[in-house]
Order: C-alpha cells, then sequence, then structure tokens
C-alpha cells in the first residue's frame, strides 16, 4: 500500500522512512483477532479502507458549545491535517513513544498512513490548547497529537474527538505525551464521534522524574470507542491521576484499555472511572497496574464503576495485577450493577418522583468522577451532556 | 375532623416473617406521640411500611388527614403530606443537600414556602455548612440527624415520623433536637417520635407513649408510660406478648 503524500515541503526524513517501512509491513497484517483478550470484547467484522486516507482535509466543522466555553488557544486536526498556521504540522514524537504504540493492523496503518501529528510543545504550552480533532466525513483517518512538556513546566490540554457530519468512518487516532522531569500535565480527552464511527485511538505517555499527569476521558460518541492507554512511569517518583467518565447506548461499544507501567521507584498511579450503559451498549475496562522489577515502592489503585440500566447493556470490568517488585501497594475496586434501591427509597420519600429520583442518582454517581476533571470550563458541558443521555432514554422508555 | 395519621390493623411480613400484627395508632393534629419498644419490635417497619417501602406485603389501613395512603406509591405518599426521619439515613454520592432540596421544591411545585423554610430551618440548626455536603455522606450520626431534621424542616409535613432521632446523640443536641420537635409542634401536624430512651421526652411534652412489642401496640398511656418502662425494662410485657 502507499501512503498519499504530505502536504508541505519540510516533511522530515524520519517520517518518510518510518511510512514506507510501516507501508510494507501493513500488507501482510490482518485485522486482530477476536480470540485475543485484548480484542475480544470488539465486533472487528468491518473493512477499515485504509486505501481511502486522504491527501487533503475536508471543511472543517463550525465552532460549537464546546470551543466556544473554552478561554484558551484552539488548534484544528481536521481528517488528520493540522490546518491551523502555528502549530507545528508535523510532529517529531520520539521513536520510543511511537514504538510504544505498537505494532498491530491499527498502529501499523497509523504509522503507514497518518500524515504526521500536531505538536503542542512549549512555544503553545504558556497558554491552555484546546485541540479540535474532527473529521468530516472522509471514510478513514488518522489525527495524531503530540504534547511535549518541558522540564519543570506546566501544560493544560483538551483534545475533543467529533464528526462535522453522520457519515460513517473509521478514525485511528493517536495521542502521545512526553511529560519531562517536574513538570505537569493536565490533558482531557473528549470522545464525542458520531455513532458511525469506528474509533480505534492509541495513548502514550511518558512521565519523567517526579512529573504528573492528570488525565480525563470522557467517552460519549462512537459506534466503538476503543482507547488502549500506556501511562509508562519511567523517572521515579512519577504520578498519575486517571479519570474517565463514559455512558453508552444504542449498539455502542466503549472500550478502554489501561495499562499503568510503573518502571521507576516510588511512582503512584490512581485510576478512577464510571460509566453506565443502556439500550443495547456494552462498556469494557480492563485496568492492568504492571510494575517491573525496578517499581519498588509503587502504590497503585484502581476502582472502576458501573450502572447497568437496561437488560440488553452489558459491562465488563476486570482488574489486573502483575507485580514483579517488592514493597508496593495496590488496591481495586470494581463493580456492576443497577441504580441503588435505597438511594431511589429515600429520595422518593423525599416527595421526588421515580424518574427525577433516578435522574438525581445518575447525576450524583458521575459528579464524583466529574468534579475532579480540572478543565472546570467544561464541567457544565459534560454534565449535560451525560445527563441529557440519561434523561433521553427515560423519555424514550428504555431505562 | 380527620386525624394527622390513622393507623388500622396494620400488618406486614417478609416472606413467612410477621414483622407487624395487626397495628392500631392515632395521631391528632397538634400532638406528638412516642413509641418505644424493644429492638426488633418492628418500630423501624412501622415507618417504612406507611411510607411505602417495597420490601414488605402489607394489609390494613393508613390514612394522613384522611387520604387512603395504602395504595400510593412512595412518593405520592410523601407529597400527601407523611414525613419520615430515618433512623439509618441513606447516602446519596455526588449529590448535595441543596440539590436534594431544590429537587423536593421542583416536585411540590403548589407549595411556594420552600424557600423560607430552608433558610427558617438552616439558622435554627447551624445547617449552613452542609448544605454544600453530599447527601449524609461523611456525615457523623449526630450530623445526619440534624441533617434529617432540617429535611423536616423544609419539608413541613402534615404527618412526621422520627425513628430514633435521638440515638448517638449528644446531651446538647438531644435537647436541640427535643426544642425543634416541640417548635415544630402545630395544628396542622402531627408528630410521632420513635426511641429507645426516655431522655429526649424530658425535654418535650409528649401527649402519648405507645409501647410496640412483637409487632404490636400493647400499651397506650400518657408519659408516666415511659418512666415506668424506663425502670422496669420491656421483659414483662414481652413475656406477656410472645409470638
Ligand atoms: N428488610 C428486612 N428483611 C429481613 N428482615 C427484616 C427486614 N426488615 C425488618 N426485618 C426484621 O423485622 C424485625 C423488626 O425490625 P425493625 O427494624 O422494624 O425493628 P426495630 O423495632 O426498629 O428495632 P431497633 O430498635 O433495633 O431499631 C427484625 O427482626 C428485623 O430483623
Ligand atoms: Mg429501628
Amino acid at each position: 500500500m502507499t501512503a498519499p503524500a504530505i502536504p508541505g515541503t519540510d516533511v522530515p526524513d524520519w517520517l518518510v522512512a518510518r511510512r514506507s517501512e510501516a507501508s510494507r509491513r501493513l500488507g501482510d497484517l490482518a485485522m486482530p483477532s477476536e480470540r485475543e483478550e485484548i480484542w475480544r470484547y470488539l465486533d472487528l467484522d468491518f473493512d477499515p479502507a485504509f486505501g481511502s486516507a486522504p491527501s487533503q482535509p475536508g471543511v472543517a466543522g463550525d465552532s460549537d458549545e464546546l470551543t466556544e466555553l473554552w478561554t484558551g488557544k484552539v488548534v484544528s486536526v481536521i481528517d488528520g491535517f493540522v490546518t491551523d498556521r502555528g502549530a507545528s504540522t508535523v510532529a517529531s514524537v520520539s521513536e520510543q513513544i511511537d514504538e510504544g504504540a505498537g505494532n498491530d493492523l491499527f498502529a501499523t496503518a497509523y504509522d503507514a498512513l497518518a500524515p504526521g501529528a500536531v505538536l503542542i510543545d512549549g512555544d503553545h504550552l504558556s497558554e491552555k490548547v484546546f485541540v479540535d480533532v474532527q473529521t468530516t466525513g472522509v471514510a478513514t483517518t488518522f489525527p495524531g497529537v503530540h504534547v511535549d512538556v518541558p522540564p519543570g513546566s506546566e501544560a493544560s490540554v483538551v483534545v475533543r474527538f467529533r464528526s462535522t457530519t453522520d457519515a460513517p468512518a473509521v478514525v485511528v487516532p493517536r495521542l502521545t505525551a512526553d511529560v519531562g522531569d517536574n513538570a505537569r500535565l493536565a490533558l482531557t480527552v473528549i470522545q464525542d464521534w458520531n455513532y458511525q464511527t469506528r474509533a480505534m485511538a492509541r495513548a502514550v505517555v511518558n512521565l519523567g522524574r517526579d512529573s504528573g499527569l492528570t488525565l480525563s476521558e470522557v467517552g460519549l460518541g462512537a459506534k466503538i470507542g476503543r482507547l488502549h492507554l500506556d501511562v509508562n512511569f519511567i523517572g521515579r517518583g512519577s504520578w498519575a491521576k486517571i479519570y474517565g467518565v463514559y455512558f453508552g447506548e444504542d449498539d455502542q461499544t466503549l472500550d478502554y484499555r489501561y495499562f499503568m507501567n510503573h518502571i521507576g521507584t516510588n511512582t503512584r498511579s490512581d485510576m478512577f472511572l464510571k460509566g453506565a450503559v443502556e439500550d443495547d451498549a456494552l462498556s469494557v475496562f480492563t485496568g492492568m497496574i504492571r510494575i517491573e522489577t525496578t517499581g519498588i515502592k509503587t502504590e497503585a489503585f484502581q476502582t472502576n464503576r458501573n450502572l447497568i440500566l437496561s437488560s440488553g447493556a452489558s459491562a465488563q470490568s476486570v482488574p489486573n495485577l502483575e507485580i514483579l517488585a517488592n514493597d508496593v501497594k495496590c488496591g481495586h475496586g470494581s463493580s456492576v450493577g443497577p441504580l441503588d434501591e435505597d438511594q431511589r427509597y429515600y429520595l422518593m420519600s423525599r416527595g421526588l418522583t421515580p424518574d427525577v429520583a433516578d435522574r438525581l442518582q445518575i447525576r450524583g454517581f458521575f459528579e464524583e468522577t466529574i468534579s475532579k476533571i480540572p478543565h472546570r470550563d467544561l464541567l457544565p458541558w459534560i454534565r449535560e451532556r451525560i445527563n441529557t443521555k440519561y434523561i433521553t432514554a427515560q423519555e424514550e422508555g428504555r431505562v | 375532623m380527620s386525624n394527622a395519621l390513622e393507623v388500622t390493623n396494620l400488618k406486614a411480613s417478609i416472606g413467612d416473617l410477621e414483622i407487624l400484627r395487626g397495628v392500631d395508632l392515632v395521631v391528632p393534629f397538634g400532638e406528638v406521640h412516642a413509641v418505644m419498644g424493644p429492638n426488633g419490635s418492628g418500630k423501624s417497619t412501622l415507618c417504612h411500611v406507611l411510607m411505602g417501602k417495597s420490601d414488605y406485603e402489607a394489609s390494613g389501613d393508613a390514612f394522613v388527614d384522611g387520604v387512603d395512603i395504602m395504595g400510593m406509591a412512595v412518593d405520592e405518599r410523601a407529597r400527601a403530606g407523611l414525613f419520615e426521619a430515618f433512623q439509618y439515613p441513606t447516602e446519596i454520592p455526588g449529590v448535595t443537600l441543596d440539590d436534594l432540596t431544590e429537587a423536593m421544591a421542583a416536585s411540590n411545585p403548589s407549595d411556594e414556602g420552600y424557600a423560607a423554610r430552608e433558610s427558617a430551618t438552616t439558622k435554627t440548626l447551624s445547617m449552613e455548612p452542609f448544605r454544600e455536603r453530599f447527601v449524609n455522606v461523611g456525615l457523623s450520626g449526630g450530623e445526619k440527624k440534624r441533617s434529617e431534621m432540617y429535611l423536616l424542616g423544609v419539608a413541613k409535613p402534615k404527618m412526621a415520623i422520627l425513628d430514633e432521632i435521638d440515638s448517638g446523640l449528644d446531651i446538647d443536641a438531644v435537647r436541640e433536637v427535643a426544642a425543634m420537635v416541640e417548635a415544630m409542634r402545630s395544628d396542622d401536624m402531627g408528630i410521632l417520635v420513635i426511641t429507645h430512651y426516655s431522655r429526649i421526652l424530658r425535654y418535650m411534652a409528649v401527649d402519648k407513649v405507645h409501647v410496640m412489642v412483637n409487632g404490636k401496640i400493647v400499651q397506650s398511656g400518657g408519659p408516666e408510660v415511659a418512666e415506668e418502662l424506663e425502670s422496669g425494662g420491656y421483659t414483662e410485657l414481652q413475656a406477656a406478648n410472645a409470638r
């Protein structure tokens, strides 16, 4: 398969080499098998149509409520292409981080076909940055975002994925970040693809010494909304707080595969995800805490709570531990179940109808996580979107 | 004239377990009654069955201000004027007390008094710091009871049942709660206080004391009944009213 040309003249050699090398491998790769644990809950019976990767962006969508709420800088990535002046078209993503993104069909297709990632680095990070990633109806696109946080600095980035049409699409996003020593990154990802989109996202974050990451993901859209995340705690004393909220309806599958790789000593991870599913939706969360022999004094915790709101919906919640070091502290909690009867009874005893009582319970359930997301100006929008999904399901009699 | 609460031959069971075995009880408007009784005698079950909790199979009659509540859903009973202060108030994570009272006011739009009662009760009970906190989450035992009293003040029901509102409270708090019950006494409300101790009854004037044993009211009388129980305990009454 040959990759479409990249617009512009200063395409770096490493990118040309990566693309041609990956293109050669891509021809031999098949769709991953659902027999492999990591793919097992996905319906992979679709044509990824990699041949239709575009050579130029389509027409950008209008700014919307969310970008209007935003008070910082906005950078747009349209069909995988960076369209704003002032942001680099091609990120010089470190090899280490791209290798960490794997070599399965989708990762290889990204390496072969992506026109490069938008680079958010020191030049942009004096201000908070909103990356507006759009697909415009093109069959298959490869948007990339790389955040490079220089040592000792603080960065605040939101990446929002959206579709500007109702057209079905395959999107293979890649999101990478290098957080330097003593640096901080607050990164919020809002996944809001249309319900015909199959999004196979891959994210890798490398953490330097004493650095910190707060990563939140809000899962709203997509037919398949997959996010495979690796956080590599390389520097000693590095930490990450990982938050997630997701709400599946229709025949959505929201598939989260989170890997916390503790390599440095004295590192700490906390994962806290809450989700709900109704209609025929499926959610999957597997949190893997892997502590290498060098990861002495690691502390790693994960909590995943799921509400099943209709009989056709289901949730898989699988905590995993792989501990090779001594002197570590780990904990996990996971639950899958319906709304709480005692809460409903209590709220009804205060005069609330069952519908209003359940709405309040849902709001409270998500609020515990939403309130932790550091991008506070976006929270009203996030609350509204989640609550509207639930209220619509109530009104249409599905829950 | 109708009474705040009228209960006739109320029975409740779960599976084969008969918990209430025919309770008769009348609380007229303007009166404060107490129900006392040993652990497990069915006092909380009486509250929940009147409130309409679905765990129980119930039969018998119950009227709030003359309105038959037995066929009603839990929220309809609340809107008909029944309030239960829970012995073990439920935690509602992520929902603040203000969120809850806002929803209460919205569910009862014909009553425009919510805002006024909120600020008045906030003052009486010094609730300011709790209104922004999640309902009952992380509250001490005593604070939960105070929060229930706050909701009672905000709801201003026709009939209030307070299930062990004094349990776990220190002396000052018991006095404060008793004073508030006294202050709420009015011609348009009946109050039933469920308690284990005559302590709280010292700080408020109860019109009647009922003793519940093994799912029945076995004795009713004036405040002196509480004093007798304090010295004699339930042993004799239990022996005489074994299942
Ligand atoms: N949901 C339930 N499931 C099973 N048993 C129950 C249930 N509710 C009440 N019971 C039983 O019914 C009996 C009465 O319980 P209840 O809570 O009404 O007692 P109580 O008088 O309020 O006691 P206490 O003074 O300890 O609060 C007890 O034996 C209790 O175990
Ligand atoms: Mg009780």
